[in-house]
C-alpha cells in the first residue's frame, strides 16, 4: 500500500534520547510508525503489529502504532529509523528530504529492524 | 537537603526556558521544577550513558586517556585534506567561537545543525528579510498566534505556557484574549489548543501561503491545498484585522517539498500584512543554541551555516558546504562532529560516509555517531555541568549555569586542546 | 618608547602642528623616556588615536544586516594571514575585520551605538571579538516601558533609579535614544509624527521622554550626555523636529530657544544633548521632489545653542546597509527601495529595522544628502562640537572616513564629486558657495579629540602625560588626503606598535568602557519585570564574565 510518509519529533521520542540513544526506551518509542486506523485495516494489521515501510532511499521495519497521523499518511519519529527512509539529496539546498516522501508499506512477519541492524547498514 | 539553584536555563530546546529550579545532592541533579519532560530527563540522567574516551583500534573502540584521544583528535584533523566540522547546536557559544577558529585553522568546512533544521529559512530571509519579534512581545501584545508546520505541544513543549498561548501579557491577558490558529499537515496536541485547525496537503504549503498572499492583496481565490475558499478568506481576514499577529512555524515548511520556497511565501506574506497591521514571524528553533552557532558563525564569517575556509577566506554555499551534501557526496575525508548527534538524525546515505572516514565526535554521552566514529571525547554538558551563552529561538542571549561538577573537560576546552596540538605541531 | 620629531597635532593641549617627541611608558604617555624602540617620525604628523563617537559594530541587529546580506559580504572577502584571522568587510564587517580597518586608519576606540538591554550580553560578546579598539555600548532607552512609565508618572526618582541601574545591568556607557516614542507605536504598527504626539498607552511625549532622560543623565553625572537619534528621522523637512528637539534641553535656564553658554554649561551640570547623524535630519523640502537641504538653520541653531553636539551621518556614493532601533522608518525605506527588510522587536525596550541601501550621486535625494553632511561641518563654528561619522553602515561604511576628511580639508575634493551629482541639487544647499577648509588641527579636533571629550574620555583624544599611548602616524599629502589617512605608517595602541606601514603587525585586545552610576531596582519594578519579560531577571545583568577587559569611567 503506498502512502506519505512524514518524519519529525515526538515527546517520547525527545525524553527516550535524553534517556540514551541505546536504551531499550528510544527503540520502544523511536522504532514506530504511526498508522491511521483506516490503512491499518485495509493493511490487516493491530497495533503492535511489525509492518515493512519502504522509500526510494532504503527499508525498514517499525511497529506500528495506532492513529496520530492522517489517512493516507503515516508518520515515523525523527531517529535512526527513520534515516533510513530520507533522502540525502538536497536539491543544492542544504536540506535533505525528511517529509512528504512516498512509501510502500505491508505487513510482515519479521522482526523490527534493530539499531545494531541500523548501525551495520552503516557499515561501522 | 541539597543545593538549590533558581532561575536555571534549560539546555534542551529553543524556548530556552529560564524559570527551572534544580536541586543538587552529593553532586548529582536529584530533583527539578517547572521542567519539562524532556527537559526534567536531561536532567536526572545528566550521568547516565556516558561516553568515555575511545579511540578506535584493529576496527574496535577501545578505553583511552583523555591525552590520547585529544591526539588523536588532531592527528585526524591535520591529515585531512578537506575535513568537515559539523554540529555545534548543543553548545554554548564560546566553544563555537573555537569550532570557527578550528575550521578557519585547518581550511575546512563548517555547517550547524540549521542546514537540516532551518538552513532553508536563513536563505529565504537572505532572499526578503523578515519580521521578527522576541517572545516577550507575543507575550505581551499578539492577539493572533499561528502555529504552522509545527508541533510546539511535543517540540517545544512550554512555549505555548510561557510564550504564546496562555501567559497573562500586558496587553493580552490568557487565552481567551488570543485566537489561537494552527496550520498542517495533521492534527496533533497542538491542533488541541489552536480555535482553529487548517489541514493543507502535504507538500502544498507554499500554494496555500501564496492564496492567503493573493486574498490579503484583494485576490479572489478557489480552494487551495485542500482547504476550501470560504476558510482562506477567513483566516486571511483574521490576520488582517488582529492588533498583532505572529506565525510560529516550523520544519512541516522547511523540510517539506519547496523548502526554503514555503518560507519566503511565509516571509512575504508577513511583510505584506504589516501594510494592515503589526504582523511578526519566527522560527521555532530546535537544539538549544543552534541560533547561537548561527550568531557566532555569522558575526565571525559573515555567514550563518554551510561556510568552507579553503581559500583561507569564508565562503558560503548551501548545497555545496552543507553537511548532508559534502557527505552524500563523499567529498570530506575527515569529520569533526561537536554537539550533535548527525547518525541519529541524517538520512543514512548521508552518515554512510561518517563510518567511511575518520570521525571525531565530541559528546557528553554515548551517540550513535559515537557508536561509529574513530575518536570519542567524552565532554561536560553545556547547561548543567559548565556554563556560556546560549541564543534563544529569538535571539534572546542567555547565560547558562553549571549546577553540577563534570567529570570531562567542557568542550571549550577540548577544543583548545585540539587547537594548541595542532598549531604546536 | 619614543616618537622622535613628529609634526604633533594634540589639540585637546593645544598644540598644533609642532615637532616634537612623545614618550611612553606602559602603555601611557609619560615626560620623558629611557631607551626602548624609536619611532623616527621625521616628516609624518602624530594624532592621538580616532576615536568614533557612532558606529554600528555588534549587536543583534548588525548581525542580521550581516545575516542578510551574503551578497554584500562576497565584494570583500578577506583571507586570514599569519598575524590576523580572515572574515568579510564591505558594509557590514565582521568583528576581526572591523577592528582591523579601524586601527589600519588609525582609530583605536569605537562606540557602538544601539544596543537593546535585553540583547547587550550579545553586543559584549561580539565586542570581545574586535580585536585593536577600545570600544563601549549606548544603551538603548527612549521606548523603554520603564521609562516611559516613570516620565509619564512624573517620577524623576525612580527615573534615575532605573537608568542607573539600567546602565550597571547592561554594562552600558551612555543613554541611548531613538525616534524616542515612535519605536513603542511602531509596535503596534504606527509612528509618532512630532514631539508632542503621544506615545499610545503611556500618554506620554517625545519631548517629553527626551527631557526627563537630558536631566536625568546630568544629575547621575553620566560622563557622556544624551545621544539623539530624532523623530521623524529621513523625512523631507524633518529639520524642523530637530530644532525643536535641541530647543527644548536647557530651555529652562534661558527661557526657551536659550540655552547659551553658561558658567554651568562649563561646570558640566547643564543638559546636555547629542544629535547624532545630523544630516538624517536636517531636511528641508515638503517631500521627496522638493527636499532641500535645512543644513543653514541646523548649523546656526547649533551655533546658539552651546550644550548641544552633533555628529554627521555623512552620506558616502557607495553601498550602505542602514540600520536603525527606528523600526517604523525602516519599514518606510523598504517600502520607498522595495528592498529585503529586516524587522526585529524587543520586548518592553525597544525595536530595530535593516534595509540595504545604494547612495547614487545622480539621486537628487542621495545628492542634496551627501551635501546637508558637509555643510553642517563647515557650517557649524565651533569644531569641538561636531564629530565625523557615517553612522556606519548607515551612510556607508567607516572605513571612508578619509573620503570625508578630504572633503572637509579641501573645497577642490568637494567641487570634484559636486560635478558627478545630480544637477538640480547643486541649488539645494549652500555647499557650492562654501569656502572654509578644515586644517589638520581641525581635523584633529573631530576625528579624535573631540569625540573623546564629549565621551569624557579623559585619557583619549590626547597625547598629554597621562593618556592612554594610543597614537596615529601618518604620512600627509596635500594632493592626496584620502590616502594619508586610509593607512597609517604607524598605529600605537596601549604603547604597542600594532600597525606598521598600512598592515596590521600585532593583533591587540582593547578593553571596554563602562560607567557605574548610582541606581538600584527597587520592588515595584521587579514585580513588574517578572509579570511582563520572558526571562528571569536573575539572568537579566549582563554577568561580569563579559566584560575580560573592562574600565570604568568615573561619573563627573
Amino acid at each position: 500500500m503506498r502512502l506519505l510518509l512524514n518524519t519529525g519529533r515526538t515527546v517520547d521520542q525527545g525524553v527516550s534520547m535524553e534517556r540514551g540513544k541505546t536504551s531499550s526506551e528510544y527503540f520502544e518509542k523511536v522504532a514506530v510508525a504511526f498508522i491511521h486506523p483506516d490503512d491499518m485495516k485495509e493493511l490487516g494489521i493491530d497495533e503492535g503489529d511489525a509492518v515493512r515501510i519502504e522509500t526510494d532511499f532504503g527499508s525498514t521495519v517499525l511497529k506500528c502504532v495506532k492513529g496520530g497521523t492522517e489517512k493516507g499518511t503515516i508518520f515515523v519519529p525523527m531517529g535512526p529509523w527513520a534515516n533510513v527512509l530520507t533522502g540525502p539529496n538536497t536539491e543544492g539546498s542544504g536540506m535533505p528530504s525528511l517529509k512528504g516522501l512516498t512509501a510502500e508499506i505491508s505487513g510482515t512477519k519479521e522482526k523490527v529492524t534493530t539499531l545494531d541492524d541500523i548501525l551495520r547498514m552503516l557499515g561501522g | 537537603m541539597g543545593e538549590v539553584y533558581k532561575n536555571v536555563v534549560c539546555p534542551f530546546c529553543g524556548c530556552l526556558c529560564d524559570d527551572l529550579e534544580v536541586v543538587v545532592e552529593n553532586g548529582k541533579v536529584v530533583s527539578t521544577k517547572n521542567a519539562c519532560p524532556i527537559s526534567k530527563t536531561k536532567f536526572l540522567d545528566h550521568s547516565k550513558d556516558r561516553a568515555k574516551p575511545q579511540v578506535r583500534k584493529d576496527g574496535k573502540l577501545i578505553e583511552v586517556s583523555m591525552e590520547e584521544a585529544i591526539n588523536k583528535a588532531a592527528q585526524i584533523l591535520k591529515e585531512s585534506e578537506f575535513p568537515l566540522i559539523y554540529g555545534l547546536s548543543s553548545t554554548e557559544s564560546d566553544a563555537q567561537r573555537l569550532a570557527v577558529e578550528l575550521a578557519e585553522f585547518i581550511g575546512g568546512s563548517i555547517d550547524s545543525t540549521a542546514s537540516t533544521c532551518h538552513g532553508p529559512t536563513i536563505v529565504a530571509a537572505q532572499g526578503c528579510g523578515a519580521v521578527k519579534c522576541t517572545l516577550g512581545e507575543v507575550k505581551n501584545r499578539a492577539d493572533l498566534v499561528i502555529f504552522w508546520g509545527c508541533n510546539p505541544a511535543e517540540a517545544h513543549i512550554r512555549h505555548s505556557v510561557r510564550y504564546s498561548v496562555t501567559p497573562q501579557g500586558m496587553y493580552v491577558r490568557g487565552k481567551k484574549e488570543r485566537f489561537i490558529v494552527h496550520v498542517d499537515v495533521r492534527e496533533t496536541r497542538t491542533s488541541r489548543m489552536a480555535d482553529m485547525f487548517v489541514k493543507v496537503e502535504p507538500g502544498k504549503d507554499y500554494e496555500l501561503l501564496s492564496a492567503l498572499r493573493a486574498v490579503i492583496k484583494g485576490y479572489e481565490v478557489g480552494d487551495v491545498a485542500g482547504v476550501p475558499a470560504e476558510m482562506i478568506k477567513q483566516l486571511a481576514e483574521r490576520m488582517k484585522g488582529c492588533r498583532f499577529g505572529i506565525i510560529f512555524f516550523g520544519m512541516g515548511l522547511t523540510m517539506s517539498s519547496g523548502k526554503h520556497m514555503n518560507i519566503d511565501a511565509a516571509l512575504r506574506l508577513v511583510r505584506d500584512l504589516n501594510d494592515h497591521t503589526k504582523f511578526t514571524i519566527t522560527p521555532m528553533r530546535g537544539h538549544f543554541n543552534v541560533a547561537g552557532a548561527g550568531e557566532v558563525l555569522t558575526w565571525i564569517t559573515g555567514y550563518p551555516f554551510a561556510v568552507n575556509f579553503s581559500r583561507g577566506y569564508p565562503n558560503y554555499n548551501p548545497g555545496e558546504f552543507s553537511a548532508v551534501d559534502l557527505l552524500f557526496r563523499g567529498e570530506c575525508d575527515a569529520a569533526l562532529i561537536l554537539a550533535s548527534d548527525p547518525v541519529a538524525h541524517f538520512p543514512i546515505g548521508a552518515s554512510q560516509h561518517l563510518a567511511k572516514i575518520p570521525t571525531v565526535v565530541i559528546d557528553p554521552k554515548v551517540s550513535l555517531t559515537s557508536l561509529i566514529a574513530e575518536v570519542v571525547i567524552p565532554c561536560a554538558i553545556a547547561g548543567i555541568e559548565s556554563e556560556g551563552t546560549a541564543y534563544r529561538m529569538d535571539g534572546v542571549p542567555l547565560r547558562l549555569r553549571k549546577v553540577v561538577d563534570s567529570p570531562y573537560p567542557t568542550d571549550r576546552e577540548i577544543l583548545e586542546g585540539i587547537l594548541r596540538r595542532m598549531k604546536g605541531c | 618608547m619614543l616618537i622622535k620629531n613628529g609634526l604633533v597635532y594634540d589639540p585637546l593641549n593645544g598644540i598644533e602642528g609642532e615637532k616634537m617627541d612623545i614618550f611612553v611608558k606602559d602603555g601611557k604617555i609619560v615626560e620623558s623616556g629611557d631607551g626602548g624602540e624609536t619611532i623616527d617620525a621625521s616628516g609624518f604628523v602624530v594624532l592621538p588615536g580616532g576615536v568614533d563617537i557612532h558606529s554600528h559594530v555588534v549587536g543583534s541587529k548588525v548581525n542580521l544586516g550581516r545575516l542578510m546580506r551574503p551578497e554584500d559580504h562576497r565584494k570583500d572577502p578577506v583571507p586570514k594571514t599569519e598575524i590576523t584571522r580572515s572574515g568579510v568587510g564591505y558594509t557590514v564587517p565582521t568583528t576581526y575585520i572591523t577592528g582591523y580597518r579601524y586601527a589600519l586608519m588609525g582609530y583605536t576606540t569605537v562606540m557602538e551605538a544601539a544596543v537593546p538591554p535585553l540583547g547587550a550580553r550579545h553586543a559584549h560578546e561580539e565586542l570581545n571579538d574586535i580585536p585593536m579598539v577600545d570600544k563601549g555600548a549606548f544603551i538603548l532607552m527612549g521606548s523603554n516601558h520603564f521609562v516611559m512609565k516613570y516620565v509619564a508618572e512624573g517620577d524623576l526618582e525612580k527615573l534615575k533609579n532605573f537608568v542607573g541601574w539600567l546602565l550597571k545591568a547592561t554594562k552600558g556607557y551612555a543613554i541611548k535614544l531613538v525616534n524616542p516614542g515612535g519605536v513603542e507605536n511602531w509596535k503596534w504598527g504606527r509612528n509618532v509624527n512630532s514631539l508632542d504626539d503621544k506615545v499610545e498607552n503611556y500618554g506620554v511625549t517625545p519631548r517629553e521622554i527626551v527631557r526627563s532622560l537630558a536631566k536625568v543623565n546630568e544629575e547621575l553625572g553620566l560622563p557622556h550626555s544624551i545621544h539623539v537619534h530624532c523623530n521623524n528621522l529621513g523625512s523631507p523637512g524633518n529639520s524642523s523636529t530637530l530644532i525643536e528637539t535641541v530647543g527644548s534641553i536647557g530651555a529652562e535656564m534661558g527661557g526657551p530657544g536659550s540655552g547659551e553658554s553658561t558658567n554651568e554649561t562649563l561646570k558640566g551640570t547643564a543638559e546636555r544633548i547629542h544629535i547624532t547623524h545630523i544630516q538624517f535630519n536636517s531636511y528641508g523640502g515638503e517631500d521627496w521632489a522638493t527636499i532641500s537641504s535645512a543644513a543653514e538653520e541646523v548649523a546656526k541653531t547649533l551655533n546658539k545653542k552651546k550644550n548641544a553636539t552633533c555628529d554627521l551621518g555623512q552620506v558616502i556614493f557607495d553601498d550602505a546597509t542602514t540600520m536603525t532601533a527606528d523600526g517604523p522608518w525602516q519599514h518606510k525605506l523598504y517600502k520607498l527601495t522595495g528592498n529585503k527588510w529586516y524587522n526585529s522587536d524587543v520586548e518592553m525596550e525597544v525595536g530595530a529595522g535593516i534595509v540595504p541601501y545604494t547612495f547614487k550621486p545622480k539621486s537628487l535625494v542621495n545628492a542634496v544628502q551627501w551635501m546637508i553632511g558637509l555643510e553642517v561641518a563647515l557650517l557649524v563654528e565651533d569644531p569641538w562640537r561636531v564629530v565625523l561619522t557615517t553612522d556606519h553602515p548607515n551612510g556607508g561604511p567607516f572605513y571612508h572616513y578619509p573620503k570625508v576628511i578630504a572633503w572637509l580639508m579641501s573645497k577642490k575634493a568637494r567641487e570634484e564629486t559636486l560635478g558627478k551629482i545630480h544637477k538640480s541639487a547643486l541649488s539645494r544647499s549652500t555647499l557650492p558657495s562654501i569656502e572654509r577648509e578644515y586644517s589638520l588641527y581641525e581635523m584633529a579636533i573631530v576625528t579624535r579629540a573631540g569625540p573623546a571629550k564629549l565621551l569624557g574620555l579623559k585619557n583619549k583624544g590626547h597625547l598629554g602625560v597621562g593618556a592612554d599611548a594610543d597614537i596615529a602616524i601618518y604620512e600627509f599629502k596635500e594632493n592626496d588626503i584620502e590616502g594619508s589617512f586610509s593607512r597609517a605608517k604607524y598605529v600605537i595602541k596601549d604603547g604597542e606598535v600594532v600597525v606598521k606601514d598600512g598592515r596590521i603587525v600585532k593583533e591587540h585586545w582593547g578593553r571596554t568602557f563602562l560607567v557605574n552610576p548610582k541606581g538600584e531596582l527597587m520592588d515595584e519594578m521587579k514585580e513588574e519585570f517578572s509579570k511582563y519579560y520572558t526571562v528571569s531577571l536573575d539572568n537579566y545583568p549582563v554577568q561580569p564574565e563579559y566584560l575580560p577587559r573592562c574600565e570604568v569611567v568615573p561619573c563627573r
